[in-house]
C-alpha cells in the first residue's frame, strides 16, 4: 500500500534522535526546550518518554510531526525516521509519511474527531487518502479495524457522530484509525489522561495488542512511571528538556540511577507498602524562562544529593551498564535516597460523627418543555454515610458517578431531592440551620481547578482571608494581614506572596492558596473535590503531606473526592465507592482494597498499575480475557 | 484594575479620545467664559454672516451667524453643554437600570432570568428611534425628558450584553466559594461578579454616550428635543436646513461637531475594549 523504503535487516531503526535540540525564542534569547536528546527506537519496540509537565516530552512528538509551537524550532541534531531526517526532508515527503508510516494517538480523543462528520465518513476519508479505491473495500476495512479495536457493532458505529460515543470509544476509534495504515511508528501522547481510570487498562492493552499485531514501533509519552514500567521496553526519563536517564524500562524503574527518577518514585503514593510521609522534592521544575539563567545540573536545586560541583558543571550523559545511560555525577549514591522512615502518624479519630448523611438523593428534571414529557435523571440515589471528627474519608468513582453532586449537596450549592444531611446533629436541609452553618463557615469546600476557584482580581491576602469580610463581619485590614501570614505559613507559601495575584503563582501555589482560603475559619469538615488531579506527582506529594500535617495541627474531617486510588489509600482511612449515583461499597480502605466486593471497585483497583516494575499487571496480560 | 487603567492610558486610541472629549467637556463647562456672545442674542442687522475666514466675514462672529443673527460659535459651544449632559446622564441612567437587571438576571437565573429576558426581547422589538419619538411626544420637550427617553429605550442594550458576561463569571468556582465563605448574594455580586464585568460596563457606557449624542441630535432636529430657547446641535441643523444654499457653513458646523463628539466616544469605547479585555490585550501583543 505504501512504498516502504528498502529496509536493511537490522540496521534501520524506526526512529532515532541524535543530539536533538529544540529551541524557543523568549524575549530575544534562544532557550533550548529540548537539549541534546538521543534515543534509538527499534522496529516493534515501545519507548516510554516519562516526565512531569514542562519536561519537554510532548515537544518530541511535535518535533516528529514538525508541528512545533510558534517560536520553537529544531536548532541542532537530527530526528531520523528509518534513516531520513524528519526536520530536513521535503514537506511533501513528510506529508506522505505522516498518517501513513507515522501515526498519532492524541491526548484528548473527544476533540480529535470532527464533531460534524460520522465515524464512517472520517474513516472513509482516511482510507481513501491511503489509496484504497473501492468504497466497499474501504467500508469493509473500516469495520475490520473497528472490530479489531474491540468496538462492538462496528457497522452501526460507522453512522454515529463522535458526540454519541463515550471518551473511551472515541479513543478506540482513533487507535483503529492510527493503525489502519499499518504504520511503522505510532506516537501516543498521554492517550489515557483524558479518560476515566476504569478505561485506562483497556485502552493501554489495546495499544499494546495492536502494536504486537502490526509490529509497530511506539513512542509512549506519559507522566506515570509505573505505567511506563508495565508497557514499555525502553524508557527515557526527561527533566527540564534533558534526558536524565534511559535504559530498559523495568531496570530503570526497579533501580533508578538518577536522583530525579528515584525522587519521583518515592513521591508516588503506593498501593501496597506501609503508609509513610511521601518523599517531597522542594520547589518545582524550572520554566523555560528560568532555564535561561541556570548553570550546572538543572535538577540541582531540588536534588537531595547536590554538591558544589553539580551547581557548577552540567553532568555529562554516561553509560553505567549495558544500554543504561544517566546524566548525573552522583548516580552511585541514588539508591540511598529514601523517604522519611517515620510512618504517617495514625490520627486520633474519635467515634463522634461530625457529618451524617442519610438517604440523600438528587434528581434533575430533564426534557421539560411545552410538548415534551418531563423525565427525571437521578444523579444521587439513597446515599448514606457518616464521617467522624478528624477522619479523612475518600469518595471514589468514575466521572458521572455523582461524586461532585454529593459535594455540592453537602455544601448547599444544590438542594437535595430527598434525605438528610446532619452536621453536628443539625439538619442542613433546613434553611435556618444551613444559614448558621454558612455563618460559622463550619463546612468548607476546596475546588478542583484553582484557575476557576480563585478570583483573578483579588490578591492572595484578600483571597485567603475572604471569609473575614463575609456577611456582617468587618475585620480590619491589619487583622486580615496577620491572619494571612498565619495561613500562608500553615500551607507553606512564602509570606511575601501575599500581595500577588493568582495569575502570578504556580499551579501548586495556587492550590495551596485554594486550601488556605477554606481553612481561614477552621472548618469542621472540608470537602475536597479532586484537588490533586491535574497536578504533577511532585506537587501532589507536597499537597498530600500538607493535608496530613494540617489535620494533625488544626484538626478537621475531610471528604476527599478522587479517582486516584493510590492517593486515596495514602491519605484516607475509609472509602466510599460510587457507581451510577449509588454508593455501592464502603468501609475501611484496607478492607475494601484487599477484598473488593462490588465489580466496580474491582474495576477501579485493576486500573492501578502495580508498584513494583517486576510485578506483571494482570490488566495488560494478553492471556487474561477482557470483559 | 490598576494595571488595566495604566494599560488603557498607554493606548493611543484612549489618549486621543480623552483629548477630544476634554475639549468638548471644557466647552460645555466653561461655555459662559469661552463663548463670545450669548447664544440667544439676535443681531438682526447681520443675519447669515459667513464665517470670519470667508469673503464678507465678520471678526465679531468667527463662525458667522444664523438666520436670526445669532452667533454660531456661541451656539455650538452651548450646544456642547446640552450634548454632554445628555451623553453623561442618559448613558449612566441606562447603565444603572440595564446592569442591575443584567446582574440579577445572570446571577440568579431561573424564572427571574426568563422574565427579564423576555422583557428585553419585547422592548428590543420596537425600533429605537420611533420608540423614543413616541416617548417624547408623551413626555413633552426638555433636557430631562430626552435623558429619560434615551434611558427607557437603551437600557436593554446593557442588559443583553452584560447578562452573558455575568453568566460566564458566575460559572466560576470562586463565586460558589464566596457563597460558602458566608458572602450574601449582594456581597457576592458587588465584590466578586461586578469587578469582572466592570471593564465591559465601562466600555458600553462610552459607546452609549456616542449613541446618546446622536439620539439627542435626532430628537432636537425634529423639534422634539430640548426647549426652543436652549441651543442644541440638532436644532441648529434643522434651522440651517432652509438656508443651506446661502450659508452651507451653518449646516456643516453642527454636523462636524456631532461627528467629532461621536468619534471621540466611539474611539474611547474601542480603545477601552481593547485594553480592558484581557484576552484582546494579550493577543494584541
Amino acid at each position: 500500500m505504501c512504498d516502504s523504503p528498502k529496509r536493511g535487516a537490522r540496521t534501520v531503526l524506526a526512529l532515532q534522535a541524535k543530539n536533538l535540540t529544540v529551541s524557543a525564542r523568549i524575549d530575544g534569547a534562544v532557550v533550548p526546550a529540548i537539549r541534546g536528546l538521543s534515543f534509538d527506537l527499534a522496529p516493534g519496540k515501545i519507548l516510554g518518554l516519562v516526565g512531569e509537565s514542562g519536561a519537554g516530552k510532548s515537544m518530541v512528538g511535535r518535533a516528529i510531526a514538525q508541528l512545533l509551537p510558534a517560536g520553537f524550532a529544531v536548532t541542532a541534531g537530527a530526528l531520523l525516521f528509518e534513516g531520513e531526517d524528519l526536520a530536513q526532508m521535503a514537506p511533501a515527503r513528510r506529508r506522505f509519511l505522516l498518517g501513513r508510516a507515522i501515526a498519532f494517538i492524541p491526548q484528548a480523543p473527544m476533540t480529535a474527531l470532527n464533531p460534524v462528520r460520522t465515524i464512517g465518513a472520517q474513516f472513509d476519508e482516511h482510507l481513501a487518502r491511503l489509496g484504497e479505491d473501492s468504497r466497499n473495500d474501504r467500508r469493509e476495512r473500516a469495520i475490520a479495524m473497528l472490530t479489531a479495536a474491540r468496538l462492538p457493532n462496528a457497522c452501526a458505529l460507522l453512522g454515529r457522530y463522535p458526540h454519541q460515543l463515550s471518551g473511551g470509544m472515541c479513543q478506540r476509534v482513533l487507535i483503529a484509525l492510527a493503525f489502519s495504515s499499518n504504520p511503522r511508528l505510532v506516537i501516543a501522547d498521554e492517550p489515557t489522561t483524558a479518560l476515566d481510570v476504569t478505561m485506562h487498562p483497556q485502552i493501554l492493552r489495546l495499544i499494546a495488542d495492536m502494536q504486537r499485531q502490526h509490529g509497530t514501533a511506539v513512542i509512549f509519552i506519559t507522566h506515570d512511571l509505573r505505567l511506563a514500567a508495565q508497557l514499555c521496553d525502553q524508557v527515557t526519563v526527561m527533566y527540564a528538556g534533558r534526558a536524565v536517564e534511559s535504559g530498559p524500562a523495568r531496570a530503570v524503574l526497579s533501580s533508578p540511577a538518577h536522583p530525579y527518577t528515584r525522587c519521583l518514585q518515592l513521591a508516588n503514593p503506593s498501593m501496597r507498602a506501609e503508609r509513610r510521609a511521601l518523599y517531597v522534592m522542594p520547589d518545582q521544575m524550572p520554566s523555560l524562562r528560568q532555564l535561561q539563567n541556570m548553570s550546572g545540573c538543572h535538577f540541582a536545586p531540588r536534588c537531595p544529593l547536590v554538591t558544589e560541583e553539580c551547581r557548577r558543571i552540567e553532568p555529562p550523559t554516561v553509560a553505567i551498564s549495558a544500554g543504561r545511560m544517566v546524566a548525573c555525577i552522583r548516580a552511585a549514591a541514588t539508591s540511598g535516597i529514601a523517604s522519611a522512615q517515620r510512618p504517617v502518624a495514625a490520627p486520633d479519630i474519635s467515634k463522634r460523627p461530625v457529618l451524617q448523611v442519610e438517604a440523600l438523593a438528587k434528581h434533575y428534571a430533564i426534557g421539560r418543555g411545552l410538548f415534551a414529557t418531563a423525565h427525571t435523571a437521578t444523579a444521587v440515589r439513597n446515599a448514606s454515610f457518616s464521617i467522624a471528627e478528624n477522619e479523612f474519608v475518600a469518595l471514589v468513582g468514575e466521572s458521572g458517578s455523582g461524586k461532585s453532586t454529593i459535594a455540592k449537596l453537602l455544601v448547599g450549592l444544590e438542594q437535595p431531592s430527598g434525605g438528610r444531611i446532619l452536621l453536628n446533629g443539625e439538619d442542613l436541609t433546613d434553611a435556618a440551620a444551613r444559614r448558621r452553618a454558612l455563618a460559622a463557615a463550619s463546612i468548607q469546600m476546596v475546588f478542583q481547578d484553582p484557575q476557576s476557584a480563585l478570583n483573578p482580581r483579588r490578591r492572595v491576602a484578600s483571597i485567603v482571608t475572604q471569609a473575614m469580610e463575609a456577611g456582617s463581619r468587618h475585620a480590619s485590614w491589619d487583622e486580615r494581614l496577620a491572619r494571612t501570614r498565619e495561613l500562608l505559613g500553615e500551607v507553606g507559601v512564602a509570606a511575601d506572596l501575599a500581595a500577588r495575584l493568582p495569575g502570578q503563582l504556580s499551579g501548586g501555589q495556587r492550590q495551596r492558596i485554594n486550601i488556605a482560603r477554606a481553612l481561614c475559619h477552621i472548618p469542621k469538615i472540608l470537602i475536597a473535590d479532586e484537588i490533586v488531579s491535574g497536578l504533577d506527582v511532585s506537587i501532589q506529594a507536597q499537597l498530600l503531606n500538607l493535608l496530613a500535617r494540617l489535620r494533625a495541627e488544626l484538626g478537621f474531617a475531610m471528604l476527599f473526592i478522587s479517582h486516584d486510588l493510590s492517593v486515596v489509600r495514602h491519605l484516607c482511612s475509609r472509602v466510599l465507592v460510587m457507581y451510577r449515583g449509588e454508593i455501592v461499597e464502603q468501609g475501611p480502605i484496607d478492607a475494601v482494597f484487599d477484598d473488593p466486593q462490588h465489580p466496580h471497585t474491582r474495576a477501579l483497583l485493576s486500573s492501578v498499575p502495580p508498584d513494583a516494575p517486576e510485578t506483571a499487571w494482570s490488566s495488560l496480560d494478553p492471556a487474561v480475557p477482557t470483559e | 484594575m490598576a494595571t488595566a487603567v495604566s494599560r488603557s492610558l498607554r493606548s493611543p486610541r484612549v489618549l486621543i479620545a480623552l483629548g477630544m472629549i476634554a475639549c468638548i467637556a471644557a466647552c460645555a463647562v466653561f461655555a459662559g467664559f469661552i463663548a463670545p456672545h450669548d447664544p440667544g442674542d439676535q443681531n438682526l442687522l447681520s443675519t447669515l454672516t459667513p464665517p470670519a475666514w470667508a469673503a464678507g466675514g465678520d471678526q465679531n462672529y468667527p463662525f458667522g451667524t444664523d438666520s436670526l443673527g445669532r452667533c454660531v460659535l456661541s451656539r455650538l459651544i452651548y450646544g456642547a453643554r446640552t450634548a454632554m449632559l445628555v451623553a453623561i446622564f442618559a448613558s449612566l441612567g441606562a447603565m444603572v437600570i440595564g446592569s442591575v437587571l443584567a446582574h440579577v438576571s445572570g446571577y440568579f437565573g431561573g424564572a427571574l432570568d426568563w422574565i427579564i429576558g423576555r422583557m428585553v426581547d419585547v422592548w428590543m422589538s420596537f425600533p429605537p428611534v420611533i420608540l423614543s419619538l413616541i416617548l417624547m411626544v408623551g413626555l413633552g420637550v426638555g433636557l430631562g425628558k430626552i435623558i429619560l427617553a434615551i434611558i427607557l429605550v437603551d437600557w436593554t442594550r446593557f442588559c443583553r450584553v452584560l447578562r452573558s458576561d455575568v453568566l460566564i463569571v458566575t460559572r466560576h468556582d470562586y463565586i460558589a466559594a464566596a457563597r460558602l465563605l458566608g458572602f450574601t448574594h449582594w456581597q457576592t455580586i458587588v465584590r466578586e461578579v461586578l469587578p469582572a464585568t466592570l471593564p465591559l460596563l465601562i466600555t458600553l457606557v462610552s459607546l452609549e454616550m456616542a449613541i446618546a449624542v446622536v439620539v439627542e441630535a435626532i430628537l432636537s432636529f425634529v423639534g422634539l428635543g430640548v426647549a426652543a430657547d436652549q441651543p442644541a446641535w440638532g436644532q441648529m441643523i434643522a434651522d440651517a436646513r432652509q438656508y443651506v444654499y446661502q450659508s452651507p457653513w451653518n449646516l456643516l458646523l453642527p454636523i462636524l461637531a456631532i461627528i467629532f463628539t461621536v468619534t471621540a466616544f466611539n474611539l474611547l469605547g474601542d480603545g477601552l475594549r481593547r485594553s480592558l479585555d484581557v484576552r484582546l490585550a494579550e493577543a494584541g501583543r
